[in-house]
């Protein structure tokens, strides 16, 4: 999958995404998976994660943090996003020194990802360049909804859900915030940043009402 | 809408079913559309993330690419993994396009991935060309990824290709090239980037190599799959 690969928006707005997810390979790094899975998340916590989830239950945003981890099976998929660097990197360094064996993948601007790895002491494996948007470009929507709907790779979040959430915002009957929360619950893996949302919604704020 | 009733084009439908399970309508009038056909699953199984191919064993669209390559060695040394998303983002795509694109880079040097690693591959009536079953066509999906590797010297070949082919497709796509950092630096592909005119990318998807234990080149490890979609 590449759901979290090709996310857009202007790289200042970027620094404030950083997915992360924790995958195994079956037969290879799946013994005691659930409480390998487990240990992660309390990592994940302390760390201070905006969202996340498993996509076989849901994210926080729709399902208490407890709920989610009862519910985690040997097919689970655990990820979520983090807002700063500095996130990025303590998370690395407390996986590192946790040493659960499981494949840890960051998704975000490469120069920070780089340097976080850097200095949590690891170095990159393999990555996955993300380069852009082809063919019949004219289809998709607009930049300021895929800035939002992107945040869903899987596009959970439709392009007419983003707009009607722009609306609300420009017509004040939703604050960014309210609105950013609606987008980032219809994204069952967890990787929806509303944050990040919120301050792109904060946008539609100055502009005037819609006719 | 039809005699004042708003009505799905089951043509257009991708079988997400986003409006069914967050419950958009507020008279609940959603339910899901009986998966009699092939091409029916076919749609949910790559629209909907919820769901798990059969195939792969995975959620979604099914395929791990980099995620799990620092203990699977999928990439290895002088192989580029190749990801093209179809349909990506929110456009949708016909399977015919879809088909259109596989031939294309498979002609240009690009290997699929197998059918229990991807599972595009399950609907290829023949994977070296990247033919896909006739009467699936006309299916309509939300997106789908064409997975695939090829030799670095190929490289080139496959992005022209991707050139020539995104200006005959109705739809869009999203391009991802791994490389396995550990084994290979990213200086050819970069230069080969600047030579098709495609842009340094600023994104991407780091395995920072936690995964244990460390796939080794020397070694024989094959990761054992289920049956197909």
């Amino acid at each position: 999958m590449t759901h979290t690969l090709h996310r857009s928006g202007t790289a200042q707005s970027l620094a404030r995404d950083y997915v992360w997810q924790l995958y195994h390979a079956k037969g290879v790094n799946d013994h005691n998976l659930v409480e390998r899975l487990r240990q992660a998340i309390a990592i994940v916590e302390e760390v201070g994660s905006v969202n996340w989830g498993d996509v076989k239950s849901g994210s926080v945003i729709t399902l208490a943090a407890q709920e989610i981890k009862a519910r985690i099976t040997e097919k689970s998929r655990i990820r979520g996003v983090f807002t700063s660097r500095g996130q990025v990197t303590e998370f690395l360094r407390r996986m590192r020194q946790a040493d659960l064996g499981l494949c840890v993948i960051i998704s975000g601007l490469l120069d920070s990802v780089f340097l976080a790895c850097q200095e949590a002491g690891l170095k990159p494996h393999t990555i996955n360049y993300s380069l852009g948007i082809f063919g019949r470009q004219a289809l998709a929507a607009d930049e300021d909804s895929l800035d939002i709907t992107t945040m869903c790779g899987h596009h959970m979040v439709p392009d007419g859900l983003a707009k009607q959430m722009r609306e609300k915002v420009r017509g004040g009957q939703l604050s960014p915030e309210e609105a950013a929360v609606k987008l980032a619950s219809f994204c069952p893996c967890g990787i929806f940043n509303q944050e990040r949302a919120a301050e792109l919604l904060g946008r539609e704020k100055k502009l005037s009402p819609p006719r | 809408m039809k005699q004042g009733v708003a009505v799905i084009d089951q043509d257009v439908c991708v079988e997400c079913w986003v409006c069914y399970r967050n419950r958009v309508c507020p008279h609940d009038c959603f339910s899901p559309t009986p998966l009699t056909l092939c091409g029916d699953v076919l749609k949910h199984v790559l629209s909907d993330p919820t769901v798990t191919s059969k195939g792969t064993g995975v959620p979604g669209r099914g395929t791990e690419e980099a995620k799990t390559n620092d203990v699977t060695g999928r990439y290895g040394k002088g192989v580029y993994g190749i990801c093209i998303d179809m349909g990506r983002p929110g456009v949708g795509a016909y399977i015919r396009d879809v088909e259109k694109v596989a031939m294309a880079v498979a002609e240009a040097g690009v290997t699929f991935a197998s059918p229990d690693e991807t599972p595009l591959s399950t609907v290829m009536s023949n994977l070296s060309t990247g033919k896909i079953r006739e009467e699936l066509l006309d299916v309509h999906i939300l997106s789908v990824i064409i997975e695939g590797t090829c030799e670095k010297g190929r490289l080139r070949s496959v992005l022209e290709a991707l050139l020539k082919v995104e200006t005959e497709i109705d739809t869009v796509f999203s391009l991802g090239i791994v490389l396995a950092l550990a084994e290979d630096g990213d200086d050819y592909l970069m230069s080969t980037l600047d030579q098709v005119g495609i842009p340094q990318p600023i994104r991407g998807k780091v395995n920072v190599g936690l995964g244990r234990p460390l796939f080794s080149s020397q070694g024989d490890r094959t990761v054992k799959k289920e049956s197909v979609l």
